[in-house]
């Protein structure tokens, strides 16, 4: 279980302005900034979920996950990683998490990622037979193969990310922190990389730790989300119910056969884009039934979609909205599946 | 513990191999080693040609010295200057990180994750000069000599690694600093003369301030017998004092570092 | 060819102030990297500790200071690290970046490193100042014309530093082991060039050194400041230290373009 009380990390970051003068200025005196990474964040995470970090850049998802991983020791307030206090890095703590950092690599640089293996293995302190039947449960789910014996600096980005989970996840972890893991991989890799997070959570019963950029990612692999925007905590909860909540209107999306004019379209719904024949209408949940009736019977219609409203459209307006109101908005709901 | 020596096993192997891995390294590393041990005797034979002795250190003394800074610095070299900048240069692309996230002492494994074992050629050329500087001298030192020197020693490498691992802690704060452990290198270099050649001030400097002498004057006073009992109570103990300052001060550094990196 | 040169020319301000920038954007750093060449200032306490009763090979205590510190000033003004910077840019690829850029690497490295030159001079003063009040007449030349051509010579000193330096640099295109002949390199220059000890105390070795260029970095301009030597000494040492760069400069670029042609047919 991990919890976080009214969390906070700031920084001092020194600020220098451009030019030759500003420059020897520096060498004796400096301008000093507060930067407010994390501003008063809580939150509940229980054993066994999925949860994902969504926030622009700079919101302070990294920073968060390296304040419960122990590597940052907050500026205030309370976290407690599995009953421990994460920052006093006790052996027993840090034996049961694992941090992947999709922008940082621990194998090491020149030696195939079975040496980085090795010694993680002594480190860990993780027994023979243990280690094997774990490294090869491991090469099985993520098709290490024969990549292992090859030097870090000749695999490709993407074997590079599979074998960096690999040496993470030797020791059997049950905490697991990743901080953009599929960042810079194809859509195959993402997938793949997804598919294997899920059935280790659901295998070792682990409690997953995601931030990312990317949408699929979180939307296919977290019921949960927690979003951050300037270090303040805005949504905490379901990611269908967040959509809900937001935007509860549908999108029909369609493929006319022949060009309609715009106040025959409007009639229907709030055009939301329209390219020639293919038209995105916005429509309330409960004028649907009555729109698509509507739509299909005075209209000829190639093809059809209703879907709900894209997150990033989402996410965009919330964090634009939080700049405007800078009042959090938090909907805690407990039902992860 | 075992842990830990495993792990030292392993982080040894893995240097021994990749220094095996090119094959010309032997060559090319017998020959530099031979080279710098011959240039780091050419002053002492400059100086010597002309004097017979300087404030009481003759040649077979001095050249005691000189085979006890060889040793060292063969140490220095060969593990502590190659482990320090590996650290520096995590530290620089952030994968230090995953340093602090194992269950080991970050400061033990850092000290000796790199190796470079060629510079055992330069600890053979160590014992070679002491050998020589014997051999002129006339005599051999007693067992208990022996002993001493030894021991001496290890003070000095506790002190010298000391120095270091403050050096790489202030890396933490201040991000580049291969010419910090630069400068530390150009003054570890005095410590190839006896302290004594020195004038007042600077031996002041040598044994207080930055003991110098402690690496290398003293082990050789012991091995030729000179040094009083008052004196290596001092060395010993001003040794362990700079081990516990230097841990003390590469936790500093390691809470400054959990506190400012983002 | 032209516009390329032009380009450069109008581009050197901006690389100037940018390597200042870099400069004193490591303020620690910086400080130590003024510092770091200590070894004569040891040198001197060792040599005149050695002379303080009896003269050695001719060198009396203040001649000992004298020429130490000139040593120290010098080294300070011509001190240069281009090897190693382009021994880490080929090993991390950032010198593919380097080669993308319309400004030949050569003149982007010299103005990095002429721009630390002003830093440097401010610790080369003082120390011109003690060596000044303390060296006295006799150890330090007087002739206005050798003065007014020992800027020439630290100049030419320089440059040929920089030359050896970057072709040593240049190697790591083709080998691996670009550090050993570095430090084999600095081994060399410590001895032959008078930065370890006075050529004059070792005169078998001096004759050897008279055939080589490191001399010429070092040894040279420290003679121009401590020994009152004849015009057509003065004019013969001017004149083999700028041959010596003229060769080293050649010498240098064909390697550097030799690497670059091998480095972009291998691959970074």
């Amino acid at each position: 279980m991990i919890t976080a009380t009214d969390l906070c990390k700031h920084f001092k970051v020194h600020k220098r302005p451009p030019g030759f003068a500003a420059a020897l200025k520096s060498i004796v005196s400096r301008k000093y900034e507060i930067v407010k990474a994390v501003d008063g964040v809580t939150f509940k995470i229980e054993r066994g979920e999925r949860v994902g970090f969504l926030g622009p850049n700079g919101a302070g998802k990294t920073t968060t996950l390296k304040v419960l991983s122990g590597l940052l020791h907050p500026t205030s307030g309370e976290v407690l990683v599995e009953g421990f206090v994460p920052f006093e890095r006790k052996p027993e703590l840090l034996r049961k998490i694992t941090l992947v950092m999709g922008q940082k690599s621990q194998l090491i640089w020149d030696l195939p990622p079975s040496e980085t293996y090795a010694m993680n293995r002594a480190v860990f302190d993780v027994p023979k037979d243990q280690f094997e039947h774990t490294l090869k449960e491991l090469t099985e789910l993520l098709e290490l193969g024969d990549l292992v014996d090859k030097p870090a600096r000749q695999l490709s980005l993407g074997e590079r990310m599979k074998c960096e989970l690999a040496a993470a996840l030797l020791h059997q972890p049950t905490t697991l922190f990743l901080d953009e893991p599929t960042i810079g991989l194809d859509v195959a890799m993402q997938v793949a990389i997804r598919d294997f997070v899920r059935s280790y959570n659901q295998k070792h019963e682990a409690t997953v730790l995601l931030t990312s950029h990317y949408m699929d990612d979180v939307v296919a692999l977290c019921p949960r989300i927690i979003v951050i925007d300037q270090g303040k905590l805005i949504h905490d909860g379901d990611l269908r119910q967040l959509i809900k909540a937001r935007d509860p209107d549908k999108r029909v999306s369609f493929t006319l056969a022949s060009v309609v004019d715009d106040e025959a379209l409007a009639k229907l719904g709030m055009v939301m884009a329209k390219d020639g024949k293919r038209v995105t209408l916005r429509v309330t949940e409960r004028e649907l039934p009555g729109v698509i009736g509507e739509l299909l019977g005075t209209m000829k219609v190639l093809d059809l979609a209703i879907e709900d409203p894209p997150l990033e459209d989402i996410l965009r307006d919330m964090f634009g909205k939080a700049k405007r109101e800078s009042k959090p908005v938090v909907a805690t709901s407990k039902d992860a599946s | 513990m075992t842990k830990y020596l495993r792990l030292l096993a392993i982080q040894m192997r893995i240097s021994i191999a990749s220094a095996i891995a090119y094959r010309a390294n032997f060559i090319i590393e017998g020959v530099m080693s031979a080279a710098w041990l011959g240039l780091t005797l050419f002053p002492l034979v400059v100086l010597y040609d002309e004097r017979k002795s300087v404030n009481g250190w003759d040649l077979p003394s001095a050249l005691i010295v000189m085979a006890y800074f060889t040793a060292l610095r063969a140490l220095l070299e060969g593990i502590v200057s190659p482990s320090l900048t590996a650290l520096v240069e995590k530290i620089r692309d952030g994968s230090f990180d995953y340093v602090l996230l194992k269950p080991i002492d970050a400061q033990v494994v850092v000290s000796a994750s790199r190796y470079e074992p060629w510079k055992l050629f330069d600890f053979a050329g160590a014992i070679a000069i002491a050998v020589y500087a014997f051999v002129k001298r006339g005599y051999a030192p007693s067992g208990g000599e022996l002993a001493l020197g030894l021991g001496m020693f290890v003070a000095g490498t506790i002190a010298m690694y000391s120095l270091w691992i403050v050096c790489a802690a202030a890396s933490f704060w201040v991000g580049r600093l291969d010419n910090l452990m630069f400068l530390l290198g150009a003054i570890f270099d005095t410590a190839r003369w006896p302290i004594a050649v020195f004038p007042g001030a600077w031996r002041f400097v040598f044994t207080f301030v930055i003991p110098v002498a402690v690496m290398t004057t003293f082990p050789a006073m012991a091995l030729l017998g000179t040094l009083d009992a008052r004196t290596i109570a001092a060395t010993v103990g001003g040794a362990l004092l700079m081990l516990v300052l230097s841990r003390l001060v590469w936790r500093a550094a390691i809470r400054n570092y959990t506190s400012a990196s983002s | 060819m032209r516009s390329t040169t032009v380009r450069t020319i109008r581009a050197l301000p901006t690389l100037l102030r940018i390597g200042v920038a870099e400069t004193v954007a490591y303020r620690a750093e910086f400080l130590v990297w003024i510092l770091t060449t200590t070894q004569p200032l040891i040198m001197m306490s060792l040599w005149t500790s050695v002379a303080r009763d009896q003269s050695f090979h001719g060198f009396t205590s203040a001649a000992f200071v004298a020429y130490y510190l000139s040593n120290l000033i010098v080294r300070q003004l011509t001190g240069n690290w281009v090897a190693w910077q382009m021994m880490d840019e080929i090993r991390m690829g950032t010198m593919a970046m380097r080669l993308l850029r319309p400004i030949h690497p050569f003149f982007a490295y010299v103005s990095s490193h002429v721009a630390a030159i002003p830093f440097r001079t401010l610790v080369a003063l003082p120390l011109a100042v003690i060596l000044l009040v303390t060296s006295g007449a006799d150890n330090l030349s007087h002739d206005p014309v050798q003065l007014a051509m020992l800027p020439i010579s630290i100049g030419l000193a320089w440059l040929l530093t920089f030359a050896i330096l970057f072709a040593i640099g240049s190697l790591a295109f083709f080998m691996t082991q670009t550090m050993a002949l570095a430090n084999l390199y600095f081994g060399l220059y410590a001895l032959l060039s008078g930065y370890l000890l006075p050529l004059a105390l070792m005169p078998r070795l001096a004759a050897v050194a008279a055939w080589l260029p490191f001399r010429y970095t070092l040894d040279v301009p420290v003679l121009i400041m401590t020994r009152t030597m004849s015009g057509e000494e003065l004019a013969g040492l001017l004149g083999r230290q700028a041959a010596w760069v003229a060769i080293t400069l050649f010498l240098a670029l064909q390697i550097w373009h030799a690497g670059v042609r091998r480095f972009e047919s291998v691959g970074g």
